[in-house]
């Protein structure tokens, strides 16, 4: 029972990291290979402040601000560039911000990582909090969803969607295409930084090994396999790659064979990744298009 | 004083290994315009099959695993243009980003599974330096630089005196143009992946006989070529070259002047300046092999 609502609260929160990336990926067109470092700023700010001492509710709203003046900041000079460029830059980033939590100890305590990171003091710490921390996140990933399909049907997401297809006609139309990329940056990188505050609350300890390109690419998985600029897509993705990644602990799996779980499992995300850009690149719910 | 020559010494030994691996990188963009990320798999691969046929079952001694690890490199290189890369030629640029993204990632779970993530060395023991004019030079350095000018040299008469070379230029400057005129592009294809490949596993094996092996040595290398392939211009052969002695002596100077923590941090500045403000490399020369 609490193992289900452990996977279910891992859902809830990677849900709101990948429909957060699909803001950027799928609907604007801009291939953020560094996104994770956001989803770190956000829980480093959140579990920083609430040790110590500040309400963990007012932590997590500093950590979204964080998080989205870092991607305002980034995405300034970064959208100057183009396609892959745009992706090499972002990588290089999320990289760097890794380096900094690993090596200003002052800060960070660097790999030791911070340990004791607070819930909400109105939830039940341990186990006995874990069914209303998941109703926090579930409330919290509803308000995502309505918020991110309210911007992208409206006049502001086809506009988007204009850039992702073609600038110059964007640009024709009247249209900034600075400003929408930058907005859409900025509220990507504010809903990674939500859940990478939820994510540290919910875990309790950090460390810079958390952030790693690893993420980017199993959060990169959820939004390619669910499907690029939808909206149920990426949820999809999520609910698929936490299920199957959870439910290889069940396999009968002799003794002596652990260590080759956690590579065989990278090794068919991977796979995934490949086959998906072979065969189906639309995802497995493909974006209707008039 | 001589401090800092001794320190510009070892940038140059390890910047001209990075050369290595950023020739290869810069050919396949130069050819087929796009980011390979699995380069840096390469790398780590022919690092590690030189282990492999230094183990136990076949026992071979340094230099005759040298030859088939190469080889079984260059295979993996031309099975990566075989089957991802090449049904996907058509397609757009970040569709191709994408699977190379997912190809490193699995062939560095491969490489994880068969030999673990702990660091691995070939245990050669340790070399006597050589001193000269107060500097010193261990074997294994004058080995890599030697290696790095010989294969460099290679690669220059190759490009230069021969017809292949022609071809290779007149395709990574017009593909189109030179598919007209008759150049056979699977032949240039098969040569640009070979060499990306032998160059890329070369400098692994070099790096690995310095150092040590890690399943993640691929993708910190690949940053240093990136960042050399930058510094050159994408797509520049002899830019690339100078590039990656350029970083490998920014970054040993570097260490003069930072924590050790952030070496690199030199490499991953160097790519976000060059983004920023020269994208076409220090000597603005748009693409090309020359």
């Amino acid at each position: 029972m609490d193992y289900a609502l452990h996977i279910l609260i891992l859902m809830s929160i990677y849900s709101i990291f990948a429909i957060s990336l699909n803001l950027e990926l799928g609907y604007t067109g801009l291939y953020n290979f560094g996104h994770v470092a956001f989803f770190g700023i956000g829980a480093y700010t959140s579990a920083l402040l609430s040790i110590s001492g500040y309400p963990v509710m007012m932590s997590m709203a500093f950590a979204m601000t964080a998080a989205g003046a870092a991607g305002a900041l980034l995405a300034v000079p970064a959208l100057r560039l183009t396609g892959d460029y745009f992706g090499v830059a972002t990588l290089v980033f999320a990289e760097m911000v890794r380096l900094f939590f690993l090596n200003e100890r002052w800060l960070t305590k660097g790999p030791m990582g911070l340990p004791g990171i607070p819930r909400p003091s109105w939830m039940n710490e341990g186990v006995a909090g874990m069914p209303i921390y998941l109703l926090f996140c579930l409330v919290l990933t509803s308000a995502v969803f309505l918020l991110v399909r309210r911007l992208t049907t409206s006049p502001f997401g086809r506009a988007l969607k204009v850039v992702r297809e073609d600038e110059y006609v964007a640009q024709a139309l009247g249209k900034s295409v600075f400003i929408l990329k930058i907005k859409s940056v900025a509220v990507g990188s504010v809903l990674a930084g939500l859940a990478g505050a939820l994510w540290a609350h919910y875990i309790s300890y950090i460390s810079p090994g958390d952030f790693t390109l690893n993420e980017t690419i199993l959060v990169l998985l959820c939004v390619v396999l669910g499907g690029r600029g939808t909206n149920w897509g990426p949820v999809l993705g999520v609910c698929m790659v936490v299920f199957f990644g959870e439910a290889v602990r069940f396999l009968p799996i002799p003794a002596g064979f652990g260590r080759f779980i956690a590579p065989l499992q990278g090794m068919a995300y991977g796979m995934v990744l490949v086959l998906m850009m072979l065969k189906r690149p639309e995802g497995l719910v493909p974006e209707y298009r008039r | 004083m001589s401090y800092y020559a001794q320190l510009l010494l070892n940038g140059i030994v390890a910047g001209s290994v990075y050369a290595l691996f950023a020739v290869g990188l810069t050919l396949v963009y130069g050819v087929f315009r796009f980011i390979n990320f699995a380069h840096g798999e390469l790398i780590a691969c022919g690092a590690y099959f030189v282990l492999f046929f230094m183990a136990a079952p076949l026992s071979l001694p340094l230099a005759g695993a040298v030859l088939p690890a190469l080889v079984l490199t260059v295979f993996v290189g031309l099975a990566q243009d075989r089957y991802v890369y090449k049904p996907l030629r058509h397609q757009s640029h970040i569709t191709l980003l994408i699977a190379s993204i997912g190809l490193s990632f699995f062939l560095r779970n491969a490489i994880q599974l068969v030999w673990g993530s702990d660091l691995q060395t070939y245990g050669i023991g340790l070399t006597r330096g050589v001193s000269f004019f107060g500097l010193s030079l261990t074997w294994i350095q004058m080995v890599m630089g030697g290696t790095a000018l010989f294969f460099l040299s290679f690669l220059y008469i190759l490009l230069t005196r021969t017809l292949l070379g022609k071809s290779l230029r007149a395709v990574s400057d017009n593909m189109a143009l030179a598919d007209i005129m008759g150049i056979d592009m699977k032949r240039v294809g098969r040569a640009v992946w070979l060499i990306a490949s032998a160059f890329a596993g070369t400098g692994g094996i070099l790096m690995a006989v310095d150092t040590n092996l890690e399943p993640m040595m691929g993708l910190t290398n690949l940053i240093k070529a990136f960042a050399a392939l930058l510094l050159g211009g994408a797509g520049n052969v002899w830019g690339a070259l100078i590039g990656g002695l350029i970083i490998g002596v920014a970054e040993n100077l570097g260490v003069a002047f930072f924590s050790p923590g952030y070496k690199d941090f030199v490499s991953f500045s160097i790519i976000i300046l060059m983004l920023l403000f020269r994208p076409r490399g220090i000597f603005s020369i748009a693409g090309g092999v020359r």
